[in-house]
């Protein structure tokens, strides 16, 4: 065992399987198990990936002329030597059937959907236009924090969004609503450390009055089920519905300083 | 109890409302020539002075429950019915028609308001104040399923008092009863044979039920904590006996026209008369003329018209 | 008439005897008010009647806790509810209604709300704690147990509502109502996913013996005493009921395969030639995003199949509906949808002066597609487009029949006189079977598909007895269907190439190294 882990030819061929079941299988299926939010990854950035890895290791190994010569050890011994014979026949045979099979699984008729790639959060306009009121979204904070009673604001927001939200948000504001199954995305999941936190007050209530239909040309428009909800819902019932998911989940809002960097 | 049409029975209940104590003592003086009909329910202030029955009912309260004949008397009068009887719709069994079978040339019609020779049937009569202890209940009521109708449609029992409620029909029913001040039950019956027994255990007048698979099965329990009700008959009469000596007050109850009390006394060995009139002019008052007035009930419409 | 709030508290607390108990029971409801408060209010209501703001807008409603009128029991008809069976309901939810389940609660936080959902109703408290029925053992499931499920359930006349398939369709179907004069569906046994009270074997033999309170499902309890079914029989009817249809929700596909028809197109919607093929499930959801927004939908999924030839497309699209609109006998179903729903500003359909209304919606389908070939993952709005980028219509009801049109907008289709799609519907034991067909290509307005390439597919649908007339309709957001491109030689070719030419260079590699080494 000893004499393989010390052997190059060995532990390149190590990486190499490692690296693979890494990128096929713990990025996609053991990081959610564990809590990490991740998704399977692409099988054509696979492909990317472990030539990389390959290159990568036979860069290292050709580094040292002493471990090149360690390294080829193995494969020459396989081509040439007599005694392995059988062995060679029997790679001789499976390296082209696995050859095969791979320009089969890239040729053979897919019926799965066009991958669409999607911004997770496009970036917001500078300004928004309110039934016909231009409102200034850079540098703007949600106006009943500094108005009104708050207990008071969380209860108009509660009420919006049970009423208006809960069918795909969910009752606990984890995108799982009763009719979330029927949407493709998803609705979002405010619970997720992902969206709230990331995200200014100002660019949610973007998000809210325009919604599906003002999301930018790029990046798949047409998709989102979100209403634009300035046909619907006031300004003040707006504002009162962000401050209730900012309540609800007790994440804070991205404030407009940590968002400098940007403007 | 009844969601569509509310609005227009809490009307009627309001237009019926016979609740000023003048109106119960004149009540009381015509109920006992058992005069029919209602020509002067109008004029509710000529009714004579009162007598105060009903404020010194405690003086005058049974002191026990055991029926000593020497002790109690006998309630008996009439729920009159007068003016334009309205029309019952007829019933559509044709979903069921070993039931629509059971019915003559005519068919099955609505029992929501019936009327035979000015006397109203299924009204609900007992005693609502001066009752002070009561005989546990005894014996079982009975409801039947006959025809895909309640037999009977307006039954009154005691609270605690069984009701043994079977089916005569080979067919589904289910019972579901809806009350609000007791727990209710809804039990299915697919076959004839079938006996539930069920019980009240608190006063409620009244308690819905009805039978989903039949839309237009609905019958009306009425749970009084004492044995002294009754329910009209066909010809409108009641009689309720072995009520203890002295004053009450009693209540009518009936599914279209709300509720009306009256006062009454009875004394040892006598029969003491009570009685409620209705009147059909009196329901069509708001009508406007030449429209039709549409009571909605469980899938029975009645319609009512005015003639002039 | 209504307890105040706290007076059932008060009873509980009476009944539960010591004084630390009494502090305990005190300490335990406050708790769960403020469970309640953060959770539940909104649609239940503050004091407990089912009554919250969202309320108007869910069928059916939210429970009333002052009546104490639970369904999912495990005791008799018209009895309380245990704390396990109020814990189950809070932690699974009610599949097919607006109640989730809530896994954000703890053990300890769903305990409190349960004091304090008892203290809304006067009838917790009194008399002996609520018991269990005694549900026997399950006999065991299989075919045989299934048959003798199915007889049961004619024994049990349970199609007078359910329908002979179970689809919810029988002939009292029309004229249901729960405990508030509400209508409400007979349950669509087919899809268990959505039987709020779960959709196990044990489950659905629970339900037959309890009934579900505040609802017309009677308790079979007395039937099966009185003998008319056997206890094992019940069993086995839950069996049956089960075996009825799949326990979870066909998992989601989002591209319609549509193969080759081996011998020719179906000519109809028919069972027997459409056996065997694939068939698609999407759900659907109330239109939600545009007013008036329809939060009751009637239709919750179609099923999709679909078949072609290299000239012509067939589509097979299913559906449960109980009723087969326009029918008059469910003029007071629409009647009562029409009065118990909030419509958001929709205009309720009118009644003449006997109370019947003056008009009959039909059912209603619609299949679309992108007016033009998409560039891209560019798609039309969901919606049935917009002004910019219009979509292209598959439309039927069932009084005008088969159709096809250009939508630019919910409120704005346009039909296209010369599209050749033909189809049909047939209504059979609540459920719509439509077939529809058209050539691949057409030479009128309208999408040309294209073998191998996914198409973007949506689908909204409308039942007629159910008011859901215009807007108030369901629907779903974009799916693709993708026609099976004829089998091609590269498949083939390709990967023996790539064999060949590996084998090849590995001889090669191979040869010269054995040269080197015998010239070395």
């Amino acid at each position: 065992m000893k004499r393989y882990l010390s052997h190059p030819f060995w532990q390149g061929a190590i990486v190499v399987v490692a690296s693979y079941v890494a990128f096929e299988y713990v990025i996609g299926y053991v990081l959610p198990v564990i809590g990490v939010a991740s998704a399977p990854v692409p099988s054509s950035v696979i492909v990317e990936y472990m030539l990389i890895v390959l290159v990568g290791v036979l860069l290292y190994m050709s580094a040292d002329e002493d471990r090149w010569q360690r390294f080829r050890e193995p494969i020459r011994a396989t081509m040439v030597q007599p005694d392995r014979r059988t062995v060679r026949g029997i790679l001789m045979v499976a390296f082209p059937v696995l050859i095969g099979w791979l320009a089969y699984e890239r040729v053979k008729p897919s019926y799965a959907a066009p991958a669409t790639l999607r911004a997770v959060h496009p970036a917001p306009p500078n300004q928004l236009t309110f039934r016909g009121e231009t409102i200034e979204l850079t540098g703007l904070e949600n106006p009943l924090r500094e108005e009104g009673s708050m207990e008071e604001h969380l209860a108009v927001g509660k009420r919006i969004y049970v009423r208006n939200c809960v069918p795909c948000h969910g009752d606990l504001l984890d995108g799982q609503g009763h009719y979330a199954p029927a949407f493709n995305p998803v609705p979002a999941d405010f619970t997720s450390s992902g969206n709230l936190p990331q995200l200014t007050e100002s660019y949610v209530f973007w998000r809210i009055v325009k919604g599906g239909p003002g999301l930018p040309r790029e990046g798949t428009p047409w998709d989102s089920a979100m209403p634009a909800w300035e046909t619907i819902l006031e300004q003040d019932e707006i504002w009162a519905v962000i401050l209730y998911l900012y309540d609800q989940t007790g994440f804070p809002p991205r404030t407009w300083e940590e968002e400098g960097g940007h403007e | 109890m009844k969601q569509r049409g509310r609005a227009l029975n809490s009307h009627l209940r309001n237009s019926f409302w016979y609740g000023g104590k003048s109106m119960r003592s004149h009540f009381w003086n015509r109920s006992a020539a058992l005069l029919a009909v209602v020509a002067m329910a109008a004029c509710g202030g000529g009714g004579g002075s009162s007598e105060g029955a009903a404020d010194d009912a405690g003086e005058a309260a049974p002191a026990a429950a055991a029926v000593d004949p020497s002790t109690v008397g006998t309630i008996s009068g009439m729920a009159n019915f007068g003016g334009m009887v309205p029309t019952m719709e007829a019933i559509d069994m044709s979903a069921e028609a070993d039931c629509a079978a059971g019915y003559g040339a005519d068919g099955p019609m609505a029992q929501n308001v019936l009327v035979s020779n000015g006397g109203l049937a299924n009204v609900f009569v007992y005693l609502s104040e001066g009752v002070s202890g009561a005989p546990a209940a005894s014996g079982a009521a009975e409801l039947d399923q006959v025809n895909c109708r309640y037999t009977p449609h307006v039954l009154g029992v005691q609270s605690g008092q069984d009701i043994e409620i079977s089916n005569s029909d080979n067919l589904l029913h289910n019972i579901n009863a809806t009350p609000t001040e007791n727990r209710g039950f809804n039990i299915s019956q697919p076959r004839a044979g079938i006996t539930s027994t069920q019980r009240f255990q608190v006063a409620e007048v009244m308690v819905p039920v009805r039978c989903d698979v039949h839309g237009w099965m609905q019958a009306y329990i009425g749970v009084v904590d004492h044995p002294y009700f009754a329910v009209t008959g066909a010809d409108g009469s009641y009689s309720i006996a072995n009520v203890p000596a002295g004053d009450y007050t009693m209540t009518a109850w009936h599914e279209e026209f709300g509720t009306m009390t009256a006062s009454v006394t009875v004394t040892a060995g006598g029969t003491a008369m009570a009685s409620f009139d209705y009147s059909g002019e009196m329901m069509g008052a708001d009508v406007p003329m030449g429209d039709a007035l549409v009571l909605e009930h469980g899938t029975n419409r009645i319609r009512v018209e005015r003639t002039q | 008439m209504r307890a105040p709030r706290g007076t059932g508290i008060v009873l509980l607390v009476l009944f539960a005897g010591t004084p630390s108990a009494l502090a305990g029971q005190e300490d335990a409801a406050a708790a769960g008010k403020v469970v309640y408060d953060r959770w539940c209010a909104e649609c239940h209501g503050e004091t407990g009647q089912g009554d919250g703001s969202a309320a108007a807008s869910m069928l059916p409603r939210p429970r009333d806790f002052t009546q104490a009128l639970y369904q999912i029991r495990t005791t008799g008809s018209g009895q309380l509810p245990t704390d396990a069976d109020i814990r189950f309901a809070i932690e699974n939810g009610l599949p097919g209604t607006t109640m989730p389940g809530w896994p954000n609660l703890t053990d300890g936080e769903i305990d409190d709300l349960i004091v304090y959902l008892k203290s809304f109703s006067r009838f917790f408290g009194q008399g002996p704690a609520p018991e269990p029925l005694d549900f026997g053992s399950d006999p065991g499931g299989g075919p045989a147990a299934v048959e003798a499920g199915a007889a049961a359930y004619l024994t049990m006349l349970c199609e007078e509502c359910h329908g002979l398939s179970g689809r919810g369709d029988g002939t009292s179907a029309p004229t249901l109502e729960d405990w508030r004069g509400l209508p409400i569906r007979a349950a669509d046994l087919t899809e268990a996913w959505v039987l709020n009270g779960g959709s196990s074997v044990e489950d659905m033999h629970t339900r037959m013996l309890t009934g579900l309170d505040g609802t017309p499902m009677p308790s079979a309890i007395d039937a099966m005493n009185s003998g008319v079914v056997s206890p094992d029989e019940v069993w086995q009817l839950a069996h049956y009921l089960a075996s009825l249809g799949p326990r979870e929700m066909p998992p989601l596909r989002d591209v319609i395969r549509v193969g080759r028809a081996e011998g020719g197109l179906p000519a109809d919607g028919g069972e027997e030639a459409w056996a065997g093929v694939e068939a698609f499930y999407f759900p659907l959801s109330g239109q939600v995003v545009q007013l008036p927004r329809n939060f009751a939908p009637a239709v919750d999924g179609l099923w999709v199949q679909g078949l072609h030839d290299g000239n012509d497309i067939a589509l097979r699209v299913q559906w449960n509906d109980p009723s087969n609109s326009p029918d008059p006998n469910w003029d007071e179903w629409q009647n009562k949808i029409t009065t118990a729903l909030d419509l958001d500003g929709a205009e309720p359909i009118a009644l003449d002066s006997v109370g019947a209304p003056t008009s009959r919606p039909p059912d209603a389908v619609l299949l679309q597609f992108p007016f033009e070939p998409p560039e891209g993952t560019d798609r039309p709005y969901f919606l049935m487009g917009d002004a910019r980028e219009p979509v292209y219509l598959w439309t039927w009801d069932s009084e005008t029949g088969v159709g096809a049109g250009r939508g630019r907008g919910l409120d704005s289709v346009e039909p296209l006189a010369e599209d050749p799609v033909a189809g049909e519907a047939t209504w059979e034991e609540g459920r719509w079977t439509l077939y529809l067909r058209r050539s691949i290509e057409i030479e009128s307005d309208g999408l040309d598909f294209a073998e191998g390439t996914p198409t973007p597919i949506a689908f909204q649908a409308w039942d007629g007895s159910s008011a859901e007339v215009g807007k108030r309709s369901s629907v779903s957001t974009w799916y693709y269907i993708l026609l099976e491109p004829p089998a091609s030689s590269t498949v083939v070719v390709t990967p023996l190439l790539a064999m060949l030419l590996t084998g090849a260079f590995g001889l090669v590699l191979v040869r010269r190294a054995q040269d080197r080494r015998r010239d070395g």
